[in-house]
């Protein structure tokens, strides 16, 4: 670590010009959202809003279905659907499993582990045209449950890590003591073993809701029905409709700030967690 | 029942759930994909056996080497892009001063936001007409009078244009790993530097970056990986134009497998995919194994 003395103002400048440059995207399409459309479509744009209004929010809040694309409000529960979903079914399994290896005198333990990391050699976006065919074989296509439990098997290698990381850490004499008292394994594993393992398990939670609230390939491939179009995919096919209208680009700002709000309101308060979920998936073996 | 009889099952069934998932949704889709790639699939009917053919088709077709060329160039170009902001943010928040933390969370900010919405809310800067970027450059006397800065209008400038949306996104990433090396670094070396005279600069040249090589590494592998994968920001902000030009690896698959409806090709597209992406994560890995 380095020490900035005599220059520390030069030190505060350069975050400072940083934190503007990062920021600002986000904060046009904040301030784009909430400006009426002559305000937002000149050649003079404002810094700050003259005249606030949430008429970009209503109208694409209002906007009905056509027949190539959904409206934003079953887009954005189809969202919801999936990314709560993915999050409740990806930590029990992961839990249930990083368990059964770290715990438990599973047989094949070594081997199952194994087989559990091996898609960090193998990326997904690889498995796309015989995942496909497998989805649309199973009668998974435009189902929520196709899309959960794809996501939940992306999640698994780092929900298994993250899990067995948390067990290890606590001492084994703590089941053991539970044990002799005669609780079932489920009953040990969630009323003693879980509560101790909350940080690893909350990094998990964080990471399946950013990767299947955040997806977009899946979703666009997956489901191909308006009625189970997903947030992203909705907005994609806003985009492409074109800009004729000039009250596009306020609906597009409105669409993306409702795409990002759920997710920063996540990190808001779980910061800590995103971070060490980026270290863990880096840092896997 | 004997106790460890009783443990071995429960653990069997605990496992049961994640295996099944694993074995339906990853380990057949694998087999499946060298498998599929040997067959020729007819819309009606059983698949044919046809050996190499998909993968020759694949060679000779003209639009795979261009999305390969471009995915190659994409990776080259935004990867030190990311880099240079990722280290520079990340020697700024390991700073021994007041802030950093926030500093840290401001600049991770845009990884929280999908590839999709970052691409929308840069669509928006970047518009041809109305947009803050272009806006900016002509206050600072470039663009000309007419009003016309096309990012879109050539293929290089659309991959400059995504590149710096991308390099926004994604280096707070890279910066979280790098921030993560730079802690392992003991701080003996600095005081050492420091008493043999270095300056700042000197330091951070001769004594942070190659303690921090490891790091770095990772780093980079990371990115190149996920560059090869890109896919969605060029969907929604070139969508691979003009006139193909912008096409990724992923997005010709996409392609061949969807819209031409080519399944042995577009899984021979996948498999080939597959082998890049396995070497660079070996790769990877023994980097870290040696390091660490």
């Amino acid at each position: 670590m380095q020490k900035y003395k005599t220059d520390w103002y030069l030190y505060y400048l350069i975050n400072v010009t940083f934190i503007v440059l990062v920021s600002f995207p986000i904060y046009w399409a904040f301030v784009s959202s909430i400006k009426p459309p002559d305000e937002l479509i000149t050649n003079t744009p404002t810094l700050f809003p003259i005249n606030p209004t949430f008429e970009s929010y209503e109208r694409i809040w209002n906007l009905e279905p056509t027949s190539s694309r959904g409206n934003v409000r079953s887009a954005f529960t189809n969202s919801a659907i999936v990314s709560i979903g993915t999050v409740v079914v990806s930590a029990v399994i992961s839990t249930l499993a990083a368990y059964a290896l770290t715990i438990l005198r599973t047989p094949f333990r070594h081997f199952i582990f194994l087989l559990i990391i091996m898609p960090i050699l193998i990326p997904g976006i690889s498995l796309l045209i015989p995942l496909y065919k497998l989805v649309k074989e199973l009668g998974l296509m435009n189902s929520y449950l196709g899309l959960i439990l794809i996501h939940s098997t992306g999640m698994l290698t780092l929900g298994v890590f993250l899990m067995r990381n948390a067990f290890m850490s606590i001492p084994t004499s703590l089941r053991e003591v539970a044990l002799l008292e005669g609780s079932s394994e489920l009953r040990i594993m969630f009323t003693v073993m879980l509560p101790l393992a909350i940080p690893g398990l909350l990094t998990l939670m964080v990471f399946a809701l950013y990767g299947s609230w955040n997806d977009f390939i899946l979703a666009f491939l997956f489901v191909n029905t308006i009625d189970m179009e997903m947030l992203n995919v909705f907005l994609m096919k806003l985009t492409f409709a074109g800009s004729q209208f000039d009250t596009f680009w306020g609906l597009l700002n409105a669409g993306a700030i409702i795409s990002f709000v759920p997710i920063i309101i996540f990190y808001i308060f779980l910061q800590q967690y995103f971070v060490r979920g980026v270290t863990g998936s880096a840092v896997k073996e | 029942m004997s106790r460890l009889r009783k443990e071995q099952l429960v653990g069997l069934l605990m496992v049961s759930p994640a295996l099944i998932l694993l074995a339906v949704f990853f380990l057949y889709p694998l087999v499946n994909s060298f498998y599929m790639s040997f067959h020729k699939w007819p819309l009606f009917g059983k698949p044919k056996w046809v050996g190499l053919d998909n993968y020759i088709f694949m060679f000779q077709d003209e639009r795979f080497w261009e999305s390969l060329k471009f995915t190659f160039v994409y990776t080259l170009t935004v990867t030190p892009m990311l880099f240079v902001v990722a280290i520079g943010t990340a020697l700024l928040c390991n700073a021994k001063a007041w802030g950093t933390t926030f500093f840290r969370s401001i600049y991770f900010l845009p990884v929280v936001m999908s590839f999709a919405t970052a691409s929308y809310v840069w669509l928006w800067l970047y518009s041809e007409m109305y947009g803050v970027i272009v806006y900016a450059l002509e206050f600072f006397g470039f663009g000309g009078e007419n009003k016309n800065l096309n990012v879109w209008k050539t293929g290089t400038s659309s991959m400059w244009a995504v590149n710096a949306m991308v390099t926004w996104k994604f280096s707070g990433i890279q910066m979280i790993i790098l921030i993560a090396g730079l802690q392992a670094i003991r701080d003996d070396y600095y005081e050492a530097s420091k008493l043999m005279g270095a300056s700042r600069w000197q330091t951070i040249w001769n004594v942070t970056l190659p303690l921090l090589r490891p790091s770095i590494a990772l780093a980079l592998i990371l990115s190149i990986a996920g560059s090869i994968q890109a896919y969605e920001q060029f969907v929604i902000m070139t969508r691979g134009g003009p006139s193909n030009s912008t096409k990724t690896l992923v997005m010709h698959t996409v392609d061949m497998g969807f819209d031409y409806f080519k399944l042995g090709p577009a899984a021979s597209l996948g498999v080939i995919i597959m082998i890049i992406l396995f070497v660079l994560t070996v790769i990877q890995l023994r980097l870290f194994r040696k390091n660490y």
